[in-house]
């Protein structure tokens, strides 16, 4: 049991670090933030009733419960750091079931005197150690933002219940799927359908008379999630409703060791899905197999800048008004994009930046699936057929033209179809697929770029990428907050990404980028003809 | 115009400051079955990767049908049909899709009703499912899905590199009969291989590649003249006698066995000797491939 338990503290000792100083960063972050932005109790008040009267920021928050300035941080943070323990505990169940049993390892290990049950019971206790570590670090964040320390304390056990809840519904999800991929997207529709419930029960919910506090209506309670956030913390601090995820997760538990029990190593209560046994017609070169193989990431992408453009489509109006009662709130805003214009503006160039980092994410995603093609092998088995190189790449690139396109086309209309929804001004509607286009250039940028790597220096094009992205977004958005010098934030595509909303909009850095992107695409091109696969 | 079909004098590879190829001499002259030995690490894969275009040769020269493999890979490949060592293929493609997008690629579709044919009769003779993912497959199952791509469109060279590694005996038999088939259509093969008895069975010649260096070209009845036999018999007080014999080496007991090796010209001298001897339970074995190879790769010292 030792050895089972060890075995997997050290194969998730990087990422599961990750997860709880992340989560816990974050909750410190937010606790923080909120108290400098807003310390004022009457600032607190207006949005907290502008919140209580918009179910769409209800949705993506939490359930008002005050305004004192903990209860105001809760009301923020919560459900996320929620989501996040839920993502982590289930991530990590189907990794040491369903992920092991389709490698085979699990036979290994339950050829063992481990036995099936075993190495089970060793992930149970390995997810309840994590998911207390990762409620430790709530409290710690919570605390040194300056909140109090019985509230801190409930806030880390809530968030700790909900991530044992969802352990079980991973390692149930498990039993069911036939391999670790079905078991992650069965688990994450979950946790995603958790969120979702216990939004629509909160802005469904009773608003008090005063209008800052809300009952949450029904939905919520079908929620692991909304259970964790009945405790209520820094205001009732009462932790009963995490029964609920306890007696959740003692059921899912009792579930899985009877069916586990039942079934054979390897086995699923749902069967594999066969493929087919033709291809389709149209699956007959480099391109359609580039989006045969990516159109699923593609489309999750796209979902992303969805969401992305419906919150700025839906908040933008709310946001118009929130401004005009917390002037700070505006040039805050204000800071996030160069240039001028109208809060509206503003708040959709800013929220459009964020589909940009989506874009530009979806771009290099993109290359970096070519650079795991050759690394794989499979390019090997494309290229020994009549299909050179350059056009191999060249197709790669194309499919990364057309996601960015698509990604950004998603998030225009998402916003325009949310502005129609609010009643909004229809002035809005133009601006949206404005604002879209403009993040054409950074995203190309990072194709381009990105290609040249691979060509150059291919072991490194993953971890390049990701970097140059997470700089990017980074310089990009905390650039102007933290008052880097100008040479610093120039560095980051984005900072170039024009404000085409404004009066008087710069478009000669974007000229500058799509040069740079078309220069590194063709340079690419020509090399990759005089190219090894390596 | 010479009628070698692969032709490769003097390759050197080097990667870094490793020296894959060493001087690879390589000639396959068209419809033979040309067997392309050598332990693993010889550098057999590395020829291949160069022959397909895949990896540029550091020095030497190579042609593939009289032409350059790496400036005219994409005209070359029409005729070419490739079976990797360690196939991998897509996680999230069926088998069956695998082998049509390779078909399709290679232009060997183009009648698709005899492209249907084939691929149904080479599904069914390799017991192969076509509908499992790319994910689902084992080694021995992902190379059928090379070979049934290879063997499902014509071609005038197939290039198979240990294609045999992950397979029965059962589908090597029928990997055999596909390589006879094509064979007498008239298409050349080169096969490599460090199991020797399948090289055996299907070539014409071989050629043996030790450390990047070709040490030995011929058909295996030129070979063959090159090393010893074997002859070996049930253990007796007769041992002194024989090491006295000039014609006698590698003399040892093991096993309750008397085992020496012999040149083949002196074989027949010898008889009378073991005859002489009463010997029981003789065994005289021609040399398996395995003793040709290792007469140069264990014998590296001299």
């Amino acid at each position: 049991m030792t050895a089972l338990l060890r075995q997997r503290a050290r194969r998730d000792r990087v990422q599961l670090a990750v997860w709880v100083l992340c989560t816990g960063l974050l909750a410190f972050v937010t606790a923080n933030a909120v108290g400098t932005t807003y310390g004022d109790t009457e600032e607190r008040v207006g949005i907290m009733r502008l919140a209580v009267a918009n179910p769409s920021i209800l949705l993506l928050r939490g359930l008002p419960q005050g305004t004192s300035l903990p209860a105001f941080v809760f009301f923020q943070i919560f459900t996320y750091l929620a989501l996040l323990a839920a993502l982590m505990s289930t991530f990590l169940a189907v990794r040491h079931s369903r992920a092991e049993e389709e490698s085979g390892r699990a036979e290994l290990i339950s050829a063992t005197p481990a036995g099936r049950i075993r190495p089970t019971v060793a992930t149970i206790v390995h997810g309840v150690l994590a998911n207390l570590v990762l409620g430790v670090a709530v409290t710690l964040g919570l605390v040194t933002g300056g909140m109090p320390v019985d509230g801190s304390l409930v806030a880390g056990l809530a968030t700790t219940a909900v991530g044992v809840a969802f352990l079980a519904v991973g390692l149930l999800a498990a039993q069911f799927a036939h391999t670790s991929r079905g078991a992650n997207s069965i688990s994450v529709a979950l946790v995603l359908l958790a969120f979702l419930l216990r939004g629509v029960g909160d802005a469904r919910g009773t608003p008090s008379a005063d209008g800052l506090r809300i009952t949450s209506a029904w939905p919520s309670w079908l929620s692991p999630i909304g259970w964790a956030q009945h405790v209520g913390a820094f205001t009732a601090n009462d932790p009963t409703p995490l029964l609920l995820c306890a007696g959740l997760a003692l059921l899912c538990g009792g579930a899985v060791f009877a069916l586990q029990s039942r079934r054979d190593s390897g086995a699923s209560l749902l069967p594999g899905v066969a493929g087919r046994a033709d291809a389709r017609p149209w699956l007959r070169g480099p391109f359609s197999l580039a989006w045969r193989l990516q159109w699923p990431t593609i489309v999750a992408w796209c979902v992303g800048g969805a969401l992305f453009g419906l919150v700025a489509g839906a908040l933008s109006g709310v946001v118009v008004q929130a401004a005009e009662e917390n002037p700070d709130l505006a040039s805050t805003l204000q800071t996030l994009v160069p240039g001028k214009g109208t809060v509206t503006q503003v708040l959709i160039s800013a929220m459009f930046g964020l589909v940009g980092f989506v874009a530009a994410a979806c771009a290099a995603q993109g290359v970096i699936r070519a650079r795991q093609e050759e690394a794989g092998g499979t390019a090997e088995l494309l290229l020994a057929t009549p299909l050179g190189r350059v056009r191999w790449l060249a197709c790669y690139l194309l499919l990364g033209l057309v996601a960015i396109g698509l990604v950004l086309l998603s998030a225009a209309l998402a916003s325009t179809g949310a502005v129609f929804a609010s009643g909004d001004d229809e002035a809005h509607i133009g601006e949206s697929f404005a604002a879209a286009a403009a993040q054409i250039p950074a995203a190309l940028c990072y194709l381009g770029v990105l290609a040249l790597v691979f060509v150059l220096v291919p072991s490194i094009t993953a971890a390049l990428g990701w970097t140059l992205l997470g700089a990017g977004v980074f310089l990009g958005t905390f650039g102007g907050l933290i008052d880097l010098p100008r040479w610093a934030r120039d560095l980051s595509p984005f900072t170039h990404t024009p404000v085409v909303l404004s009066a008087e909009a710069d478009l000669s850095g974007a000229a500058w980028l799509v040069v740079v992107a078309v220069a590194a695409a063709s340079v690419a091109l020509v090399v990759m003809r005089r190219r090894q696969l390596h | 115009m010479s009628d070698l079909v692969i032709e490769a004098r003097g390759l050197d590879k080097r990667f870094g400051r490793v020296k894959a190829l060493d001087g690879l001499d390589l000639g396959v002259t068209a419809g033979e079955v040309h067997g392309f030995l050598g332990p693993n690490g010889a550098g057999k894969s590395t020829t291949i990767r160069i022959l397909l275009g895949l990896a540029r040769a550091s020095g030497g020269s190579v042609t593939l049908f009289g032409r350059d493999p790496w400036t005219d890979a994409v005209e070359l490949h029409r005729r070419v049909a490739y079976v990797p060592g360690d196939v991998s293929i897509w996680p999230n493609l069926s088998g069956g899709e695998a082998v049509d997008l390779i078909g399709r690629l290679r232009g060997g579709t183009a009648d698709a009703r005899a492209y249907a044919e084939r691929k149904r009769r080479l599904v069914d003779a390799f017991q192969f499912d076509p509908t499992k993912k790319g994910r689902a497959y084992s080694k021995g199952n992902r190379q059928k899905v090379a070979l049934v791509a290879a063997f499902a469109t014509p071609a005038d060279l197939y290039i198979l590199d240990e294609p045999t590694s992950g397979l029965d005996p059962v589908m090597e038999a029928v990997f055999d009969a596909e390589i006879r088939r094509v064979a007498a259509e008239g298409a050349t093969v080169l096969l490599s291989s460090h199991i020797l008895s399948e090289v055996e069975q299907l070539c014409d010649r071989v050629s043996i590649i030790r450390a990047g260096k070709t040490v030995e070209t011929g058909t295996l009845a030129s070979l063959r003249h090159l090393t010893r036999s074997e002859v070996s018999f049930a253990a007796g007080p007769t041992d002194a006698q024989l090491a006295s014999m000039p014609s006698v080496h590698d003399l040892e007991t093991t096993g309750g066995r008397v085992r020496f090796t012999a040149d083949n010209e002196q074989l027949a001298g010898l008889l009378p000797a073991l005859a002489h001897l009463g010997v029981q339970g003789l065994v005289i074995a021609p040399p398996s491939l395995e003793e040709l190879v290792l007469r140069h790769y264990g014998d590296a010292a001299k």
